[in-house]
């Protein structure tokens, strides 16, 4: 059984269809999105006004002018059974180091929470490798999963008002890096220097891409000074 | 050159947003009562999405150091222009060193204030409309500033002689679309699998409230509140939200998704308001009413497209 193939449409919007696949957090998944949106751009080209996606959904914002529901139906239902998804199908994109101070305001509590060692906490966060799944919440902000079982905690009951630029936070199965100092509700557990997109002329490039694996290296007080890191920047809480 | 004598952060410029920016996490943004910015364009005879100014809550004051025709229109600013009332929707010939004043509405939120040849201004994916949460990112539109000037655009000169030149259009058809602004507002939405799977009885429940627009409403939701909805809903995986979506917190009290909210969201979704009734709403202010009521697709689409062909985007 294919579980990218499972998947659910729906007219949301007058010009939007939502494609759901099943509710879990999956590389699979993740790849059958991927594939499914790059086969419906080459098939429906300026048809498509945008899509956006997540963990396990993809929006399709389409010209209802130009071509109906039914005819948009059928061809996201003929190109999600052609997507033969394979394991060794990744992207050809990099992994993505990101370094991280480990020195998060909330590092010390979530260590207690978990019943973990401080070093401990950083090690799982360290080893691990994730994978990207979506844009969003404010842009350079990617959604990374999935967190081992034992670093996973209910987000802060009270969301914090500013999040420094470059927080690397953890919430429930996710880990992420804030790209601007922001409001946000996840665990500060350290820092990093590294910038989560780039502007220049009209482009925005976010650092990390869907579909791309992501691992965090720690790194010392003098590195993440060295990196360019701003240590005023992180006390401002 | 148009200077914006005097504001506060309640002026943006505005059009119709960058809804291709979505999947890097950019808002759509854009005018929050699109019917009065393609209005304005239209009776100027400007491109469509011609960037205007939005006011909300008016108390600005713009002040011309050459001709342009411009137009007022949305909520109603009883504004002065030397000292005398000018109306909304009425084109305005400006001359050298006229000072035009926006007063308090009594009704609606938005005014929108829209140059005949437009203004100079800056463009970030596409798209003119300042958006608060990401201005700080570098390239993006920053926000107007007190003194700050527009230069206006090549090919600007007054269309006519004659000053409040009624344009072809029937003026109370420029009023209908916010007619019942004073009245309860019904929300036609299209129903979600998660809506459609309720029972009845909550069906009912949600479809017979009053709802109130809360004082936390915004630009990125407005918040109703009414008699807390009691279903237990299961959190799912965030997924991409378009504007109208109707959201229910764990609170009860549904949240309408507008014009710069996020892409994507966490909470479950009951439906989506219907593209013309979000216009509609998006003039409300705290305190007044709305209700739901449910409608099939093709009407909602049927709808939107009259709506476009109405005010020149098709």
């Amino acid at each position: 059984m294919n579980t990218a193939e499972q998947v659910e449409i729906s007219a949301i919007a007058e010009d939007a269809v939502l494609v759901e696949w099943q509710e879990t957090i999956s590389p699979t998944i993740q790849q059958a999105i991927s594939h499914l949106k790059i086969s419906l751009n080459a098939a429906l080209s300026h048809k498509v006004i945008e899509m956006v996606s997540s963990y396990n959904s993809l929006l399709i914002y389409y010209r209802f002018d130009l071509i109906t529901y039914s005819q948009l139906l059928e061809t996201i239902i003929e190109h999600t059974a052609n997507s033969t998804v394979s394991r060794d199908d990744t992207s050809n994109t990099p992994e993505l180091n990101i370094p991280v101070y480990y020195h998060g305001v909330d590092l010390d509590h979530v260590a207690n929470q978990l019943s973990l060692s401080v070093k401990e906490v950083i090690d799982h966060h360290s080893t691990n490798s994730y994978i990207a799944y979506a844009h969003g919440f404010t842009p350079g902000f990617c959604y990374l999963a999935s967190l081992v079982k034992q670093l996973q905690l209910p987000r802060r009951d009270t969301p914090r008002t500013n999040v420094p630029k470059g927080a690397v936070a953890i919430a429930g199965q996710q880990t992420a890096v804030y790209p601007n100092i922001s409001p946000g509700g996840w665990h500060i557990i350290g820092y990093t220097p590294l910038p989560m997109y780039t502007t220049q002329s009209q482009v925005f490039e976010p650092a990390i891409n869907l579909g791309q694996v992501v691992r965090f290296t720690a790194i010392s007080k003098e590195k993440f000074i060295a990196l360019g890191g701003n240590l005023e920047e992180i006390s401002r809480l | 050159m148009i200077t914006v004598e005097k504001c506060t952060k309640n002026i943006s410029i505005q059009d119709l947003g960058r809804p291709s920016a979505q999947h890097l996490g950019f808002s759509t943004s854009g005018a929050a009562d699109e019917y009065s910015f393609l209005l304005a364009n239209l009776l100027l005879e400007n491109q469509a999405n011609t960037p205007a100014f939005e006011i909300f809550l008016g108390n600005v004051t713009f002040k011309f150091n050459q001709p342009c025709t411009i137009m007022l229109t949305g909520a109603d600013c009883h504004s002065l222009l030397n000292n005398r009332n000018v109306e909304n929707n009425q084109l305005l010939l400006m001359e050298k060193g006229d000072v035009l004043q926006l007063r308090t509405p009594r009704n609606m939120l938005y005014t929108y204030l829209s140059v005949q040849g437009g203004f100079d201004c800056n463009n970030w994916l596409g798209s003119a409309s300042y958006t608060h949460n990401e201005h700080h990112i570098n390239g993006h539109i920053p926000p107007i500033y007190q003194g700050q000037a527009f230069t206006l655009s090549a090919n600007t000169g007054s269309k006519s002689k004659h000053e409040n030149v009624i344009s072809n259009t029937p003026k109370q058809d420029r009023n209908l679309f916010h007619q019942s602004q004073k009245d309860k507002l019904t929300l036609r939405f299209i129903p979600s699998n998660l809506f459609n799977a309720w029972t009845k009885t909550h069906q009912h429940t949600f479809l017979t409230q009053t709802y109130q627009v809360s004082t936390l409403s915004d630009k990125m939701g407005y918040r109703l509140t009414g008699e807390p909805l009691e279903v237990s809903l299961e959190t799912e995986l965030s997924k991409p939200v378009t504007l109208g979506t109707i959201q229910l917190p764990p609170d009860g009290q549904p949240i309408i998704l507008m014009k710069a909210r996020q892409t994507i969201g966490g909470y479950p979704v009951l439906g989506v308001v219907i593209y013309t009734d979000v216009i509609r709403l998006s003039q409300k202010r705290p305190g007044e009413q709305v209700n739901f009521n449910m409608t099939p697709l093709s009407q909602a689409q049927a709808q939107l497209l009259s709506f476009r062909k109405r005010m020149g985007l098709t």
